[in-house]
């Protein structure tokens, strides 16, 4: 495999270098991005910049740019990852066992006897978790 | 390099005739496509868990930006910069490993088992002071029911981020263990310019582990950089679902 052949390190590195900045420059958005824009959207920004930072890890620095088969099998792992990820995420979202959880309201409030050490904020979590605020909130919207 | 002059591997029929065995020492293209099946075993492991993690986040928004806020960002950004560019030594170093600079490739093998080293003790550093104020696994502020527990979403989230930067931290351990392997294999004449595919899976490895930050570090640090007033909108909503956003 072409991989595999002999290389010139003074032709090649200023590949690595190039893809070096290009991560520093995508890692610096990702510190300045919460308080310069889109702040209303900072968990799919930082993942979407996270995505935009792998896929250049994987095609350069994991060569995997050329690798049709590699290239395929990687592929076909994320979609099943994502696919779960999509699957799971529409189910917490039509949540059916509020009551008998462990992970939702019913234990956050049994797990929090101590109200007062939280800022107002986490009080407002505690009741947003629960069934009852999903619908209130979801009919302010 | 002699040393690892490809010996054939004979096998003799019943008739006395002598064939060669096909050998895989020199299966290049094998060696790298069973590593990366190997490393897709890696992302399904932290697959899962980043889908719990994303589970719990969508039943307890505001806890986790809270207890994100909380984190250590500068220790964190720090060790995403070590990573970074221990990357790119562990990268220069295999592609001097691919043009015959045996001894180059060494010395910037030793210099990503330096920042290895220095992501740890960041680490380490980062998790005392947590533990310092009261957060770690098994003080009872991640307990439920006393006095000192935090919110139920919190418990999870310090949960979730101890497990997983743990996990994260114990492939690095491992890193430094395979680089330190590869250099005595290196120094054993075992692996060459011209056979030189345990560094490039070891490298791959590397690279996978970056990887790995890449996605923990902005999903636990950064998703409550702004809490004093910010929205993060409620991913679920772009799945149809209901909307809690607060």
């Amino acid at each position: 495999m072409s991989t595999n052949a002999k290389v010139d390190y003074q032709t090649e590195k200023g590949g690595y270098y190039k893809v070096l900045i290009g991560l520093l420059l995508l890692t610096t958005i990702t510190f300045i991005q919460p308080s310069m824009f889109l702040t209303d959207a900072t968990f799919v920004v930082q993942l979407l910049i996270g995505l935009i930072k792998a896929l250049i890890i994987l095609f350069y620095y994991m060569h995997l740019k050329g690798e049709t088969l590699i290239g395929w099998t990687v592929s076909f792992a994320v979609f099943i990852v994502l696919f779960f990820f999509t699957i799971v995420i529409y189910d917490v979202q039509n949540f059916q066992f509020v009551d008998e959880s462990h992970i939702s309201s019913e234990a956050t409030s049994a797990g929090s006897p101590t109200a007062g050490h939280h800022s107002s904020h986490s009080d407002t979590t505690s009741e947003h978790t629960s069934a009852a605020s999903h619908e209130a909130t979801h009919s302010e919207h | 390099m002699s040393d690892h002059a490809y010996v054939p591997e004979i096998a003799t029929s019943r008739d006395g005739v002598e064939h060669e065995v096909q050998g895989w020492q020199g299966d290049f293209y094998g060696g790298k496509l069973g590593f990366w099946l190997f490393m897709l075993t890696e992302v399904l492991m932290f697959g899962a868990m980043f889908m719990v993690l994303t589970y719990y986040f969508t039943l307890h928004h505001a806890d986790y930006i809270d207890a994100s806020a909380g984190l250590n960002r500068v220790l964190g950004g720090f060790n995403t910069v070590v990573l970074l560019v221990s990357a790119l030594t562990m990268g220069l170093g295999l592609l001097k490993m691919r043009s015959g600079d045996v001894k180059g490739a060494k010395l910037m093998i030793w210099a990503t088992i330096f920042f290895a080293f220095l992501f740890l003790g960041v680490k380490a550093i980062e998790w005392s002071l947590e533990y310092q104020h009261g957060v770690f696994l098994g003080l009872d502020a991640l307990q439920s029911g006393n006095a000192h527990s935090k919110p139920f979403g919190q418990i999870l989230f310090f949960g979730m981020y101890f497990t997983m930067t743990g996990l994260h931290g114990f492939h690095i351990i491992i890193g430094i263990g395979l680089m330190l392997w590869l250099l005595k294999r290196i120094n054993a004449g075992l692996v060459t310019p011209e056979h030189h595919i345990l560094h490039w899976n070891i490298a791959l490895y590397w690279d996978l582990v970056h990887l790995i930050w890449v996605f923990v570090f902005p999903y636990f640090y950064m998703i409550g950089a702004d809490a004093g007033g910010y929205h993060i909108p409620d991913i679920g909503s772009l799945f149809g679902g209901h909307s809690n956003e607060h």
